[in-house]
């Protein structure tokens, strides 16, 4: 039964014999929202239809839940801090029920019945918060019921993919794809790295792009779209090409990275880089009706261990030269993104040890092992052509950087002096380099360049991605 | 002896078949990847083909028995 009250709520005794598990909610008035002091409350509903809405809530609720009796009663009018404002009482045959259903009946309570509440201010201003706002509904799953109801997702599955991050490099045919689906899965937080505009020929398969958008920035247009399809979602834009210079500070804030570029070069760099930082990775690629993808967890073989040999773009054909069908785009794309749910809910199966191909043309898939191989440089984080941090010449660091700070790491018995060096910091003394603060771009110099690169390379791990190397070492110089 | 052999992408393009049994006398997998190549004018390096042998990838130095299935894959690009 849904109740509204203009009196304190005095909490009534509730019982029902078929049931073990009792939860009962008290909804109250603290004195603070977003951040602003809160001093009193006011509530205000169209009676009728809360009621009615209430009522249809509570037999909703029963059915889904197993829940043998619910009571709601709700007060309005004018609270102060402190004053109840809510009670849910609900009866089940188990606890478990009787949790959840008392949850989803709070979401779906300041969700669709129709009370406003008015916020009054410490400052003396208000603000009226309706239903469905928002801020309200943040953390509700109700857009999730369907998938939450698997039995290997559940509450806490939906709470993973709501605390996940996940960055698109690409947003062309496989990322448009990947996309959509993991915003409506739930995904938290989602990067989206893309430096292209929409042209026209991209229309046919990369869908989050309609006529109307050709021109614009794409990582601008994934990320309206993906609003529009859960605004909860936090977006995180990077309208640029990524390269060996920007991959680890875009990489640094998410666990699972989705390459959807069509570069091999770029498609190394990412393994190594995910391999360096400790990130899952999930590549995929296609040529006309097929496609291949597999997945690289920290402690599993890379894409490299496959093709140790890293092939030049352009020898094994692009979809620009070859053409490719909107379809196949599409399905490789969902399938990143379904080794991304599986990661993040731990679900078995997942293409870390083998690679999917998979023939839309014939319908054949084939399902291959893939092993570790030893001294594999892309698992130890290290693709010498592409290790960003290597810097050929203080010409080029004063090319790319402008201004930057030089530290000579020898010892201090070494020589000859550097005059060029802005500070002479021996490795042995270094300490900590979890300490070390970097104030933009430092390029490291040793006797021949490997003390540095070891030196970088740990500071890199750490987060230090304003770290370089000279190559060749004072010699370099 | 006979062996199944399955092309993609690239491969599967140049060779104009996407699976084929043939009868060899090589006795690796290198053997047959550079005999493929041969006869088939692939552009790309035996060094950049991998092969996997009954759903699992191996060396060039496996060697290939009667009746294998050898799936040819080289890396792929597009996105
Ligand atoms: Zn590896």
């Amino acid at each position: 039964m849904f109740r509204l009250t203009p009196d304190p709520i005095a909490i009534e005794p509730f019982d029902s014999e078929s049931a073990g598990g009792f939860v009962s909610f008290e909804g109250k008035v603290r004195n603070h929202a977003y951040g602003r002091n809160v001093v009193r409350l006011e509530y205000e509903a169209f009676s009728e239809m809360a009621v009615a809405e209430g009522d249809k809530l509570i037999a909703e609720a029963a059915k889904l839940h197993g829940l043998t009796k619910v009571q709601i009663v709700h007060r309005i009018g004018i609270l102060e801090v402190g004053e109840t404002a809510v009670v849910i009482q609900v009866a089940a045959p188990h606890r478990r029920e009787a949790f959840a259903g008392c949850e989803w009946i709070i979401d779906q309570l300041k969700w669709r019945v129709p009370i406003w509440k008015r916020e009054h201010f410490g400052d003396g201003t208000s603000e009226w918060v309706g239903i469905g706002d928002e801020k309200q509904v943040s953390q509700s799953n109700d857009a999730f019921t369907r998938q939450i109801r698997l039995p290997f997702i559940g509450e806490q599955g939906q709470q993973k993919l709501r605390d996940a991050r996940v960055l698109l490099v690409g947003v062309g045919g496989l990322g448009s794809a990947a996309l959509p689906y993991l915003v409506a899965s739930g995904i938290g937080s989602l990067g989206i790295v893309d430096g292209d505009l929409v042209e026209v020929t991209n229309l046919h398969r990369q869908i989050l792009y309609a006529a109307n958008e050709v021109g614009r920035g794409k990582a601008e247009r994934a990320a309206a779209f993906a609003r529009r399809i859960n605004p909860h979602v936090q977006v995180q834009t990077f309208p640029e090409r990524i390269d060996s210079h920007n991959a680890e500070r875009i990489l640094a804030d998410y666990d699972w990275i989705v390459d959807g570029t069509d570069s091999l070069e770029t498609k190394f760099l990412l393994n190594a880089l995910c391999k360096r930082l400790g990130k899952a990775l999930v590549t995929a690629s296609i040529h006309q009706m097929e496609g291949q993808i597999l997945t690289v967890i920290p402690d599993g073989p890379c894409l490299q261990c496959l093709f140790p040999e890293i092939p030049q773009d352009g020898c094994v054909g692009t979809c620009s030269n070859d053409g490719i069908l909107g379809v196949v785009a599409g399905s490789m794309g969902i399938y990143q993104a379904t080794e991304v749910l599986k990661g993040i809910l731990g679900i078995d199966g997942l293409l870390s040890h083998s690679m999917l191909l998979v023939d839309l043309r014939t319908g054949n898939s084939n399902r291959l092992t893939r092993e570790m191989r030893e001294n594999c440089k892309g698992c130890e984080g290290i693709v010498a052509e592409l290790t960003p941090f290597v810097i050929q010449s203080l010409a080029d660091a004063e090319s790319r950087f402008g201004r930057f700070d030089i530290v000579d790491i020898r010892e201090l018995d070494e020589t000859p002096l550097l005059a060029v060096a802005h500070l002479r910091q021996p490795r042995s003394e270094l300490g900590d380099l979890s300490n070390i603060e970097l104030e933009g771009p430092t390029v490291f110099i040793c006797a021949t360049g490997r003390r540095s690169f070891q030196l970088v390379d740990q500071l890199r791990r750490a987060g230090k991605f304003d770290a370089y190397s000279l190559a060749r070492g004072v010699e370099g110089v | 002896m006979t062996v199944h052999v399955r092309y993609f992408a690239i491969l599967r393009e140049q060779r104009g078949l996407d699976h084929e049994s043939l009868s060899t006398d090589a006795v690796t997998a290198r053997d047959l990847v550079q005999h493929l190549i041969d006869e088939h004018g692939f552009t790309l390096p035996s060094s950049l083909i991998r092969v996997a042998a009954n759903g699992v990838f191996v060396e060039e130095d496996y060697r290939i028995s009667e009746g294998e299935e050898i799936v040819l894959i080289p890396p792929v690009a597009g996105g």
